[in-house]
């Protein structure tokens, strides 16, 4: 036998337990583990709206540009974001920070929707595509207090929403949407102006980009609207361009309005009793419950019979509301969520709440939000899933697939939605991890 | 199953001499009936000598459960069964902390983690984001094309199933019991493997950011088959055997008869 080495036995359980209870314990979360914020972004990314400029310019010669992301992707933000905004192409990240940056923009900028972002090659001239999220200077009067609120973008226009100092507006005025006087031949790329508005009868909690006209909802639930008006959708009762932020009257005077949205050229508001009110385009059925002509001007009650509606959301040619129950009904032209059958309809439908995730496993799911993009829908549930329908362009839908989507289909993201921004061709999402 | 009486042997008209009344020597004929020899069972032998038996859905050997198994012509409609498809339940059993190299509680430890940071509600939100993804994937796997309206009213209804080969696709996931450190999940799932069931509480424990692995995996229902109809060891006779058949025949020709 050489030296003293025994054959080694296999071990036994005694011996089996004694390593298992000897080994390090590695801890990845403590019990203070926080859950983090995140955004994440999908669709068409060659106008920048994505903010990450690899896709649009690759950093190795070798890589070739992504038109496309057809799955949610993470984007990197320096700060928590609290209200994001996709418009035409282009998209806003506003933090409720007091840092003195507090609004972020990327994507288009021919008419400085996003404000004038000064190009490093040339410092008289400013970039016509914004490819990261790049801070917006708006003339604050106290930067270190105020708090953004919300932003809202519409085709070529932005607005930004501050607690104590009233509404900015940048971006293209040709109607008046900006809420300043039209002016003849004003060159728009590469504009310093940004205007502020703040003659409204109470505080503006609520800013509303269409495609060319602008509204305001204040705290004592009035409405106020600016812009294009040909198709009645400033509800001003007339057809021509405002340019100053007026006071809506119709069906709505008096009512004590909690939400309102718009994203083409027809509008929707929601009263505190559940009552719908719209205005604007219905070459779409959007409004013909009440009327056969096309363009309604001034906000008109619609009588629908489905419960108490708590939210609004209005697309191009679709309008969904979303009830107190937490169903979701939608009506209007284009894809609609119930299968290829129905294209159009002027009555809400509700949508199976089997198709947000209800099962005898889950009674409690229900949506918690609606959101419209142009020809898209989406809902959030109060699980935190997201559900997109509609039309698939440019892989906006986030589905990984690129054909049309005809009924409700879940988005895979990693984390728990908690919000979404619903733009013509990509869409923003603010997510907590696990 | 030989002891129990078996058919009556065939009878047969044979003409058999008899002696005649009255008289010796002159041999009558008279007809009787006779049972037939080669039915004689010492002649034959036991009735039964092999059974046909066949086995349903695989259970692997640490797991325990309903276990399906078709006996003569009940193989062919165990052929029958498994293109339904339908979904099979598992209570699944798991703890935290540890991580092994095969996912149970058996094998060599290869990580320890701490887990007081896990509350029933982070463990519920990963059961939701599992369920979503494998919505997804049902919905993929089906090969219906998304663009029918049959496909939105299947959809609706719930009804859509991956009626060929596919991964292993969980439809429901529901936690029974949480006491740290065990867990108790309920699992709905179609063409699994138990191996998946305990890989998928080991991926439970990673997204926590902690570690878990599977200490019991048990198969509460298979297809119509439930944990009441099963016989246990105990009642491994022949009486309880044809009753279990009896009481699961309608169920099974209903199921059948629905989905082909």
């Amino acid at each position: 036998r050489r030296g003293l080495a025994v054959a080694a036995r296999p071990p036994n359980t005694r011996q089996l337990r004694e390593a298992e209870e000897a080994a390090p314990v590695f801890q990845y979360a403590g019990k203070a583990a926080k859950r983090k914020d995140r955004v994440f972004v999908w669709g068409f990314s060659y106008s920048g709206a994505l903010g990450v400029p690899s896709f649009v310019k690759p950093d190795a010669g070798w890589k070739k540009p992504r038109r496309i992301q057809p799955t949610p992707y993470r984007l990197e933000t320096e700060e928590k974001i609290s209200s994001a905004a996709c418009g035409y192409g282009f998209t806003l990240l506003a933090s409720n920070t007091r840092d003195i940056t507090k609004v972020w923009g990327m994507g288009l900028n021919k008419e400085s929707q996003l404000g004038f972002q000064r190009s490093r090659r040339d410092q008289t001239k400013g970039y016509e595509y914004v490819l990261e999220p790049s801070p917006i200077p708006l003339p604050l009067e106290k930067p270190q207090q105020t708090r953004v609120l919300q932003v809202s973008c519409g085709r070529a226009h932005s607005l930004v929403l501050t607690d104590s100092e009233g509404v900015f507006t940048m971006g293209n005025n040709s109607y008046g949407q900006c809420g300043r006087k039209v002016v003849e031949d004003e060159i728009y790329s590469g504009s310093h102006l940004i205007h502020q508005l703040k003659e409204f009868d109470s505080r503006v909690v609520q800013v509303v980009c269409g495609q060319d006209h602008s509204l305001f909802r204040t705290k004592k639930g009035t409405v106020y609207a600016c812009g294009w008006g040909a198709d009645g959708q400033t509800g001003l009762g007339h057809y021509n361009i405002t340019s100053v932020p007026t006071q809506l009257h119709g069906d709505i005077a008096g009512v004590n309005i909690i939400q309102v949205s718009s994203y083409g050229d027809c509008c929707l508001a929601v009263s505190d009793e559940g009552e719908v009110f719209g205005w604007g385009n219905s070459e779409y059925l959007q409004l013909a419950s009440v009327t056969e002509t096309t363009q309604v001007n001034v906000p008109r009650h619609l009588p629908f019979k489905i419960g108490k509606v708590k939210e609004a959301a209005c697309g191009g040619t679709g309008n969904a509301v979303l009830t107190e129950e937490g169903n979701v009904f939608v009506w209007g032209y284009g894809i609609l969520g119930k299968g290829p059958n129905l294209i159009e309809t002027a009555v809400p439908e509700m949508i199976p709440p089997s198709l947000f995730g209800w099962s005898d496993f889950s009674p409690d799911t229900r949506v918690a939000h609606v959101r419209c993009g142009l020809s898209q829908f989406a809902a959030l549930t109060n699980k935190g899933e997201l559900f997109v329908w509609g039309k698939n362009l440019r892989g906006c839908l986030g589905t990984g697939r690129m054909e049309d989507q005809y009924f409700p289909w879940r988005v895979t993201v990693p984390g728990e939605v908690v919000d979404v921004a619903c733009g013509v061709d990509h869409m923003v999402s603010m997510v907590r991890s696990f | 199953l030989n002891a129990a009486p078996g058919r009556a042997p065939r009878q047969q008209v044979r003409f058999l001499p008899a002696p005649a009344p009255g008289g010796g020597g002159a041999v009558e004929v008279v007809a009787a009936r006779v049972p037939v020899l080669a039915d004689h069972p010492l002649v034959r032998g036991p009735r039964f000598k092999k059974l046909k038996i066949g086995a349903g859905h695989r259970l692997d050997v640490k797991a325990s459960g309903v276990f399906v198994l078709g006996i003569g012509h009940g193989n062919k409609l165990l052929t029958d069964l498994y293109n339904c498809h339908l979904t099979r339940v598992y209570t699944v059993g798991g703890r935290f902390g540890k991580a092994t190299d095969d996912f149970s509680d058996t094998g060599n430890l290869v990580e320890k983690t701490t887990f007081d940071h896990i509350t029933r509600e982070k463990l519920e939100r990963i059961l939701a984001v599992i369920q979503g993804t494998n919505q997804k994937a049902l919905l993929m796997y089906s090969n219906i094309d998304m663009k029918t309206q049959e496909a939105y009213e299947l959809a609706v209804k719930g009804l859509i199933r991956p009626m060929g080969k596919s991964p292993p696709i969980i439809t429901g996931v529901r936690c029974l019991q949480f006491a740290l450190p065990e867990f108790q999940l309920e699992i709905h799932c179609l063409h699994e493997t138990q191996q998946y069931l305990r890989k998928m509480v080991h991926e439970i424990g990673l997204e926590l950011k902690s570690s878990a692995v599977c200490t019991q995996v048990r198969r509460i229902r298979d297809g119509v088959f439930t944990v009441d109809d099963a016989l246990p060891r105990t009642q491994w006779n022949l009486q309880s055997i044809q009753e279990a058949i009896w009481n699961c025949q309608l169920r099974v020709e209903t199921e059948l008869e629905k989905t082909l």
